[in-house]
């Protein structure tokens, strides 16, 4: 009996030992990292702030709030000219969104585990368009595209849809793999092919959180457009640049206004429509 | 047993097959998809789109990468001036994504609308903070800061700083929104004021995910990183333009592909800390 007690009084307190010794490794550890941390925000504050920037140039601080205000003040006679751009915006936006979801339906089909029909060869080909997609930014494949297609709005909206299309087909795909294999189960079990699979056991499962997702790939899509003029794809962008070189700050100020209201369109487009998706 | 099934519908004459849709919501879902696509078609009209030229483009596509950006120039991206600029552009993204993630945590805070130490006043003015940052493109950001800066290093970190205050503001606000009242109302009862309540009740909550959220920050804030050099804010940016100015297609292929493969790293790297952050739970 005693024997029993102390021998549970031991574990007990070796548990708690371990327990706290454990927590102090921990708090060690983590204080250690906080430390490198520091250390090396410190030095690249030092290296990448301090010496690389020209402060002699920048000047005192008013110079720079001086420069900083010549962007205060709306250029209104500009308005009128912005709304078509704005819509040519939109539209890059949209388009774009529709063909990434397009060029997303044969990646994620390869790229879920579950799904994909050969798997040494097309999951890591999927996954490497995943990857390629996400990592290869929207002004680089624009330039790429300007190059293959010329310039327009069309090397936007490829752009656009090759710089969605990871993002999408990577969601896509990790809500596949996490379905319900019951219903697909079924659905064999009665003799459906692989694309009866799909269209009934799968498609049904997913469909609500593809949606979302591709309703949040399109806002983002909406910002992304209004840089595309930068590399000659038009819009807003265009008008962006146009302002900025002929040193129209406050024609500046506007157009960001503009960008700013159909982001607003968008953000509360897709508030309703993902209320109706899900 | 058929005439029975038969009298039974003799006696109730409406159609009685289940629908997934009753009259008037399955009008406004089919409505609201022939609108999409009507608008779709609308402006591919509008902006002009040689759809004729799309089955041509692949047979080009596969002609230019072939004849100016095939073997890419490996030995340029090598070179120790290029990997400096990596270095360089490494040191933006993640002091860009710091400060932007320390920027956030109080713009989070005050555009949770369950949180906001004001709901009048504070919520909507942070509330547009958040969109306002997350609207500008970092592009626009670090064509801003450089016209008002200078060029260099740092208006591309404070480019990426707003630009992930903005990103990482939203996702805080709605972590923060998503939590347990329990522990704030306990804080509350017990008297703490509105730093410890977030301090205690809120933030024990919300570490995990907002430690995700900062791994996911900085994944964003590297992909930036990699091209405002672009307009002169410092980084490898300023080298994929000069290649593209020169039409050294074979160099913007290099380039192009040591961005792909820092990307790969990054998100080998993050998604072993995601996998820590995800124990840690």
């Amino acid at each position: 009996m005693t024997d029993a007690r102390s021998g549970a009084g031991t574990a007990v307190t070796s548990t708690a030992d371990r327990f706290l010794a454990e927590r102090r490794r921990r708090r060690g550890g983590s204080l250690a990292f906080a430390a490198i941390l520091i250390a090396a925000v410190a030095w690249s504050v030092d290296v990448t702030i301090v010496e690389d920037t020209d402060w002699e140039r920048m000047g005192s601080l008013a110079k720079v709030l001086e420069a900083a205000g010549e962007f205060v003040g709306v250029d209104w006679g500009l308005l009128p000219d912005l709304a078509e751009p704005a819509l040519e915006t939109f539209m890059i936006a949209c388009l774009g969104t529709l063909l990434g979801v397009l060029v997303c339906i044969p990646v994620t089909w390869f790229g879920a585990l579950n799904i994909t029909p050969f798997k040494p060869v097309t999951y890591p080909l999927a996954r490497l368009m995943m990857t390629l997609s996400r990592s290869i930014h929207e002004i680089v494949w624009a330039l790429f595209f300007v190059a293959v297609v010329g310039l327009g709005a069309m090397a936007g909206i490829f752009a656009l849809a090759m710089r969605s299309v990871g993002f999408i087909a990577k969601m896509s795909a990790e809500a596949i793999e996490d379905i319900d294999p019951g219903p697909v189960e079924a659905i064999r079990a009665v003799g459906g092919n692989g694309f009866q699979v799909l269209l009934y056991a799968i498609l049904p499962q997913v469909l609500p959180q593809i949606l979302g997702v591709i309703v949040f790939e399109w806002e983002i899509n909406i910002r992304r457009s209004a840089v595309l003029g930068l590399v000659g794809a038009g819009g807003l962008g265009l008008m962006f640049f146009r302002q900025m070189n002929t040193f129209n700050f406050p024609g500046v100020t506007t157009v960001l206004i503009a960008i700013f209201g159909i982001i607003l369109i968008g953000e509360v487009v897709s508030h309703f429509a993902r209320k109706a998706v899900i | 047993m058929a005439g029975g099934a038969t009298s039974a519908a003799g006696a109730a004459p409406r159609d009685l097959r289940w629908s997934r849709y009753r009259f008037p919501e399955s009008l406004y879902g089919y409505g609201a998809w022939i609108a999409v696509l009507a608008f779709l078609a609308f402006s591919v009209d509008y902006l002009d789109i040689p759809l004729a030229r799309i089955p041509d483009m692949f047979h080009r596509m596969v002609v230019v990468i072939a004849s100016r950006y095939y073997p890419p120039d490996v030995e340029y991206i090598l070179d120790r001036d290029y990997l400096d600029y990596v270095v360089e552009t490494i040191q933006m993204a993640y002091l860009g994504a710091l400060f932007g993630l320390l920027m956030s945590v109080p713009l989070g805070w005050f555009s949770a609308f369950n949180m906001t130490p004001s709901r009048r006043f504070v919520y909507p003015v942070a509330r547009l903070l958040t969109m306002g940052f997350r609207a500008v493109h970092e592009m626009i950001w670090a064509i801003l800061f450089v016209s008002i800066l200078g060029f260099g290093m740092l208006p591309g970190v404070l480019a990426l700083t707003f630009f992930c205050a903005g990103f990482a503001g939203k996702l805080f606000a709605e972590e923060i929104e998503a939590i347990d009242m329990g522990p704030v109302e306990a804080m509350r009862a017990t008297g703490a004021n509105l730093f410890q309540v977030m301090v205690f009740g809120v933030f024990p909550q919300v570490r995990v995910a907002f430690t995700g959220i900062g791994i996911y920050t900085w994944d964003v804030a590297f992909r930036a990183a990699t091209v405002v050099g672009f307009v002169g804010a410092g980084g490898m940016g300023w080298y994929l333009k000069r290649a593209v100015l020169q039409i050294e297609g074979e160099r913007v292929a290099a380039i192009i592909l040591s961005i792909v493969v820092l990307v790969l790293i990054s998100e080998v790297v993050s998604a072993f800390a995601r996998d820590r952050v995800m124990k840690m739970k």
